[in-house]
């Protein structure tokens, strides 16, 4: 009580200093009022408010909002009791009912996600490994090099890409050259092999670094204490360093699949409409006239889905900490 | 009269809120003006109930908003002219001459498709003092006020160069051209390569060229739901492009996605006039000013004999044109009008068309035969030059209907799902 008051405070008691300095000499002799450390959190508050919850409210309100009746661009209903879940049913139902359009988008979502994630979990671990057990010195090199083409836009390297890709292109010059195929490939005619690749290279980095930060901070003496216990390396590898970067892999798996999930412009650039993802779904809606409420419920739909792993990675991460 | 009253604030507050969408954060104010539930009212409202659906067979007077601006207004000294047009529409050069004889400057805002064109318009995110809508939102942009009428004695190009069916009596979507003037015009085909595809079997086959298995992989199509299901229609012998009929919307969309999927083809809005020209592809739906303007993509060294352009021998194809208007929020209407004059000038619409642009204005002082002669159009390519006769045989995509818009959307959206 004593200590929240900062304006033209009454003469203080001498009580009311004695306690004030005790605490001041607890926090190692400086003195905070109460708001003050929980005052930094305002920052991120506002923040999320404002980017997060404000946004989300709107997509809410055109989802179950109407269009204007002669342009067709959506109109959001901002108050709650007028909602209306026609369009998100309707949106809904055409993953499974019917025709089901949308499924087949959902199934190759999951599917190039899952295979993308795990590539990237593959080779980034193989790379992190690399980088922060055997560079040595050159390690923060070979970092920034492996990061170095993200420096360039990634609509630039995915152009490289398509030229690379074209029938014409040096891949298909390569695989001709050295005759692994007979009759150049047309990578871009819809392949889902270029689009799970697309997605690996786009979001490999994210993979990499913080494996590469956790792989690094693993003490040295732990690992030779597994050799010493009679572990062959592999052994130690499996009981050793991989549960000690475990955290890193799922914060890396969460940190890669979750934009995956709603990338769009990767099948934009290098596939077709036989390989389109969800985010193309959405990319579709909203640039249609009168598609509004249906691009905000597939948002929703959206974030329904990656709601699971997020779930997990948070389950995960808590009972981590409770181990400790 | 209150009745009337009550229905006209409906509207206006309807379209504020509509507006406020573009913002993506509710104001307090948005939330306010939403005293009654949004929507509700448009059904209601008569004026803007079902709207009149103009077609060529059933040409439309658009209802006067006010009046034109009289023709002593000055001309705004030392403007900044806004233009809001489609990307790569313009030859810059002709700009710069507009810039320098009337001493303004001019700020050239883009969109890449109409839906974002009219969405900004609408929100006010955008204030041109010059517009090029398509003919299928003109009666839409006059019904909610946003554009204002032209005043004719300013626009003496319209009598001196223009084809005078676009002013007598007037387009389709606009008797009387009250509010707006032609831009270019063009045909929708299908453009090939010569040097893989001969110029008989093109003849022979027709639409049926982007269908042929023997190109898979090689063909694109525009990525825009109107082009691409009007052609397939046209292709599948179902002769009304602005079909509501569900059964020849469907076929439609089978005849698309065969084209996407077992042969490979690409949707994509730079296949003629990039693509082609690189031989990527080999057969690609046209606009004939893409194909025109693709001539200047070939690679150096190849000849701009390798382009082909194939539309329908009597001139049953689509066809359209782009028009300029000139928006009530217009901070210039009286440089808006010279800009528009200026355009239809024989000379500077004309540069327009040939240097850069290779969209063709409807001047009657272009001829066919000199456009081939003066090599501004490859003789191969002599179909994609639009005549006047063209227009009274040709299929005019209009503005559909509410309902049949979602049908094609429909069967867009099933197109572009890869199902």
């Amino acid at each position: 009580m004593a200590a929240t008051s900062t304006s033209d405070p009454p003469a203080p008691t001498r009580r009311q200093k004695k306690k004030a300095k005790a605490s001041a000499n607890e926090a190692s002799g400086a003195w905070y009022p109460r708001w003050y450390w929980p005052s930094f959190t305002v920052p991120g508050i506002v923040w999320l408010a404002l980017l997060f919850l404000l946004p989300f409210f709107t997509v809410l309100s055109v989802a179950f909002g109407t269009v204007d009746p002669i342009f067709r661009q959506p109109l959001p209903v901002y108050q709650p009791w007028w909602w209306s879940f026609a369009t998100f049913n309707e949106t809904l139902s055409k993953f499974y009912a019917g025709d089901a359009i949308y499924q087949g988008p959902l199934i190759r979502t999951f599917a190039y996600v899952f295979a993308a994630s795990f590539i990237c979990l593959v080779v980034g671990y193989a790379v992190a490994y690399y980088a922060a057990r055997y560079a040595g010195k050159y390690r923060v090199l070979v970092l920034i090099l492996l990061i170095s083409p993200f420096w360039i836009s990634y609509l630039m390297r995915i152009y490289a890409w398509q030229s690379l890709l074209q029938p014409d292109g040096y891949v298909n010059d390569i695989l001709t050259g050295l005759h692994i195929v007979g009759e150049p490939v047309n990578w871009l005619a819809g392949k889902h092999i270029t689009v799970i690749l697309g997605l690996v290279y786009g979001y490999i980095p994210f993979m990499i670094l913080p494996l590469f930060g956790s792989l690094d901070r693993i003490n040295q003496s732990m690992l030779e204490a597994g050799r010493d216990l009679g572990g062959s390396p592999f052994e130690t590898f499996r009981r050793v360093t991989l549960p000690l970067s475990r955290p890193a892999i799922l914060a890396g798996l969460v940190i890669v699949s979750l934009p995956m999930f709603g990338d769009y412009y990767t099948n934009n650039l290098l596939g077709t409409t036989q390989t389109s993802m969800f985010g193309n779904l959405i990319d579709n809606a909203v640039t249609q006239a009168g598609r509004g409420p249906e691009a905000g419920s597939l948002v929703i739909i959206l974030m329904i889905i990656v709601i699971v792993p997020m779930l997990y990675y948070l389950h995960e991460t808590k009972r981590a900490a409770a181990a400790r | 009269m209150a009745e009337r009253h009550h229905r006209k604030m409906d509207r206006r507050s309807f379209m504020r809120r509509a507006g406020g969408t573009a913002l993506a954060l509710p104001t307090a104010s948005a939330i306010l003006a939403a005293c009654s539930k949004p929507g509700s009212t448009g059904d209601a409202t008569g004026s803007s109930g079902p709207v009149d659906v103009a077609r060529p067979g059933d040409p439309v007077t658009l209802p006067l908003n006010g009046e034109p601006i009289p023709t002593d207004t000055p001309i705004e000294a030392g403007a900044t002219l806004q233009v809001y047009n489609w990307s790569d529409y313009f030859y810059r050069k002709v700009l710069a001459e507009f810039e320098e004889q009337y001493d303004v400057k001019i700020e050239w805002t883009t969109f890449n498709n109409m839906e974002e064109g009219i969405q900004k318009l609408v929100a006010g995110q955008v204030k041109p003092d010059v517009f090029f809508p398509t003919t299928d939102y003109i009666s839409r942009l006059v019904q909610t006020d946003l554009l204002q009428p032209l005043n004719h004695d300013l626009l003496p190009n319209m009598a001196n160069n223009v084809w005078p069916s676009f002013s007598e009596p007037g387009p389709w979507y606009d008797q009387g051209w009250q509010y707006t003037v032609p831009y270019v015009i063009y045909t929708t085909g299908v453009a090939y390569r010569r040097d893989h595809i001969d110029d008989s079997l093109a003849q022979e086959k027709g639409y049926e060229l982007l269908w042929d298995p023997e190109y898979t992989g090689k063909i694109s199509y525009y990525d825009s739901y109107r082009d691409a299901l009007g052609m397939a229609m046209l292709r599948n012998g179902d002769l009304d492009p602005n079909s509501g009929d569900p059964a020849v919307i469907d076929r439609a969309r089978e005849a698309v996605s065969e084209l996407v999927g077992p042969l490979q083809g690409k949707l994509t809005i730079n296949g003629t006039y990039a693509k082609l020209p690189e031989d990527e592809y080999y057969v690609t739906q046209a606009w004939s000013g893409d194909i025109v303007g693709a001539q200047w993509y070939l690679p150096r060294g190849t000849g701009t004999d390798v382009l082909g352009y194939w539309y329908p021998d009597d001139n049953k194809g689509l066809i359209g044109n782009d028009t300029m208007v000139i928006p009530t929020t217009a901070q210039n209407p009286r440089l808006a009008h010279e800009f528009l004059n200026f355009f239809l000038d024989k000379k500077w619409g004309y540069e327009n068309f040939v240097n850069y642009n290779g969209y063709q204005p409807p001047f009657t002082t272009i001829e066919p035969d000199t456009l081939i002669s003066e090599k501004v159009v490859p003789p191969s390519l002599n179909r994609a030059i639009v005549t006047e006769e063209m227009f009274t045989k040709a299929y005019v995509q209009g503005q559909l209907s509410a309902d049949v818009d979602d049908l094609w959307l429909d069967a867009w959206d099933q197109i572009q799902a890869g199902s």
